[in-house]
């Protein structure tokens, strides 16, 4: 992990309230290991907002990286402001990442803010496709960067029915494992979403890993402020001995049955 | 080139600060809680620059920990109730002091416990193993669990009596952490001097809340929580200010220190040495900036050494 001061290439409005953005980042970048890994950027050299934003890599490749955001709070707000040229201080990379297997039958799932590290994921299982399923969720049309084309794998919902299938993630879901049977699930979204897929594949047996969210201070385990629940106590490798977890350290990405959503 | 002489001289101001026996090259170190055990981001920061690191609080059986949320950002600052999340003094004696042998920096080691014989057992448990921790910082001034902490800081003979007896047991320097979260700051710190404190660290964090309205409950889960950052730094001045004209011996000042002009804001007004706290989470190298920031105001004001200037603006109304 770097501190780095990253120059702002692009920051654009990718869907309703969507954004993506892209920085130079070549210390960072140097040393991603993979999709799921985040970073901490600070918003500005002020101390009004004094804690930096975790933020999702979407994406890792030639000294750029991007993160995708929704707005829904005065931080996003402050990013969605910056324009090419800006320079934002940037720590990371952080976390651990998805762990894939070659001949295994991926499902990559994501919803809301959810959607970074899963299409990061769906890009780095490029020459996997053919084994790999897409399924986005969004309230509404709007809210979608993709299209809906089973044919290429990519599953999208809208709670509004204005896009691909109607209802939840677990609708698209139930649909894929129904086709494909032996496969792993890969999931990042709003909680109640990461709790009825982790329900989903407990009960059908399937192996799923899990990329939590959580309010983050450090992001480095100084702060021990972003702990998750666990489930499984046995793995002594944690950096808490029993009950949490700290998902800067030890996450974001969790095997389903090792994490308890409160 | 007699001016290149002096402007060579000028430019050392020595840094150095002494609390009790104990000499520190600096007068900044990292606040408990704030810098984890002093180990984790030694691959990001050269820690060995710091004036010396406080560890998170030590209690005498492991702890959990409050559950989640924990934290929450407001204005110019942040709310936390972590509850002492730690791995206990037995743990902490085999796995993490045989790390500071090499860290280049003086470590003291912050302990909290529920009655003065979990201190006292604390204590004797690192007194009866070799380690190079220079001394103790007592937390009595913890808002974040149900028994003990704060009860002691509230209090002066609770206060007095704890440092006395912790005084019995060790030579290693003792400072006492003091909450703002009472009347009279200075007589808790009166009471920590007469019962033997080496120096005493003020402040530790303000009691806060802040609520989701529309969830309609509190952002952090144990409601009431420890407000730090920036928006408590005149509220950490103020404190330093009032502790100076009540004592004789040294102040930490801790409470929203962000860069070096902070950290002599806290000098000024009395401290002999600062504790970075909330500002580590954004950056945990930003005690180094400081420390440079701080020789670049001793050039200007031609200052040979940061202890002459120490409670420069209390004194005048002592």
């Amino acid at each position: 992990m770097k501190t780095e001061d990253v120059i702002i290439i692009n920051n654009n409005e990718i869907a309703s309230e969507i954004w993506e953005m892209e920085f130079l980042a070549p210390k960072i970048s140097s040393n991603y290991k993979g999709a799921g890994q985040f970073i901490q950027i600070q918003l500005d050299p002020g101390w009004g907002n004094p804690l930096r934003r975790p933020m999702s890599i979407a994406s890792c490749r030639d000294s750029k990286i991007s993160i995708i955001y929704k707005i829904f709070g005065q931080g996003t707000k402050i990013l969605s402001q910056k324009i090419s040229g800006d320079v934002l201080n940037v720590l990371g990379p952080l976390g651990n990442s998805f762990q894939y297997k070659k001949n295994n039958l991926n499902i990559l799932v994501g919803g809301g803010v959810g959607l970074a590290p899963i299409i990061n994921l769906w890009k780095e299982l490029d020459e996997l496709r053919d084994n790999s399923y897409l399924i986005i969720g969004a309230k509404t049309k709007n809210e979608h960067i993709h299209s809906h084309n089973p044919d290429e794998h990519i599953y999208l919902t809208t709670d509004d029915g204005s896009m691909g299938l109607p209802g939840t993630v677990m609708e698209a879901l139930k649909v894929v494992y129904e086709n494909v049977k032996s496969s792993e699930v890969f999931a990042c979204g709003p909680e109640p979403m990461l709790k009825q897929i982790q329900s989903f594949v407990i009960k059908n047996n399937i192996p799923a890993q899990l990329s939590v969210e959580s309010y983050m201070g450090c992001g480095v385990g100084i702060c021990q402020g972003c702990i998750i629940s666990r489930r499984n106590y046995k793995n002594k490798n944690h950096s808490y001995h029993k009950k949490y977890s700290l998902v800067c350290v030890d996450g974001p990405i969790y095997s389903a049955g090792d994490v308890i959503f409160d | 080139m007699d001016l290149f002489i002096q402007q060579e001289m000028l430019s050392l101001i020595d840094m150095s600060i002494k609390i009790g026996k104990v000499l520190f090259k600096n007068p900044i170190i990292t606040a408990s809680g704030t810098f984890g055990y002093g180990t984790e981001v030694s691959s990001l920061v050269n820690v060995s620059k710091f004036g010396g690191i406080v560890t998170k609080s030590i209690t005498l059986n492991p702890r959990e920990g409050n559950p989640p949320p924990r934290i929450v950002e407001t204005p110019s600052g942040m709310l936390n109730s972590i509850g002492l999340a730690n791995i206990g003094v037995d743990q902490y004696i085999s796995k993490k002091i045989p790390l500071y042998s090499t860290i280049g920096t003086n470590i003291i080691m912050n302990i909290a416990g529920t009655t003065v014989n979990e201190y006292i057992e604390i204590i004797k448990k690192v007194e009866s193993v070799s380690s190079n921790i220079v001394g103790y910082e007592i937390n009595i001034s913890c808002p974040n669990v149900k028994r003990g902490g704060m009860e002691f800081g509230i209090d002066c003979d609770l206060t007095e009596k704890l440092t006395e007896s912790l005084r019995k047991i060790t030579e290693r320097l003792l400072i006492v952490k003091l909450s703002p979260n009472v009347t009279n700051i200075a007589s808790i710190a009166q009471s920590a001097e007469k019962a033997g404190a080496d120096a005493v660290s003020a402040i530790n964090t303000v009691v806060g809340m802040s609520i989701d309205i529309h969830k309609q409950k509190s952002k952090v889960y144990t409601k009431l929580s420890g407000l730090s950052g920036p928006a408590i730094r005149p509220i950490g001045i103020a404190s330093v200010h009032k502790i100076f004209q009540a004592i004789d011996i040294p102040i930490i000042g801790i409470g929203g220190i962000t860069c070096g002009n902070d950290v002599l804001e806290y000098i000024l007004a009395g401290a002999s040495a600062v504790q970075v706290g909330t500002s580590n989470y954004r950056d945990p190298g930003i005690a180094l900036s400081m420390i440079e920031e701080i020789k670049l105001y001793g050039e200007k004001y031609i200052i040979s050494s940061i202890s002459d200037i120490v409670g420069v603006v209390s004194s005048n109304t002592k």
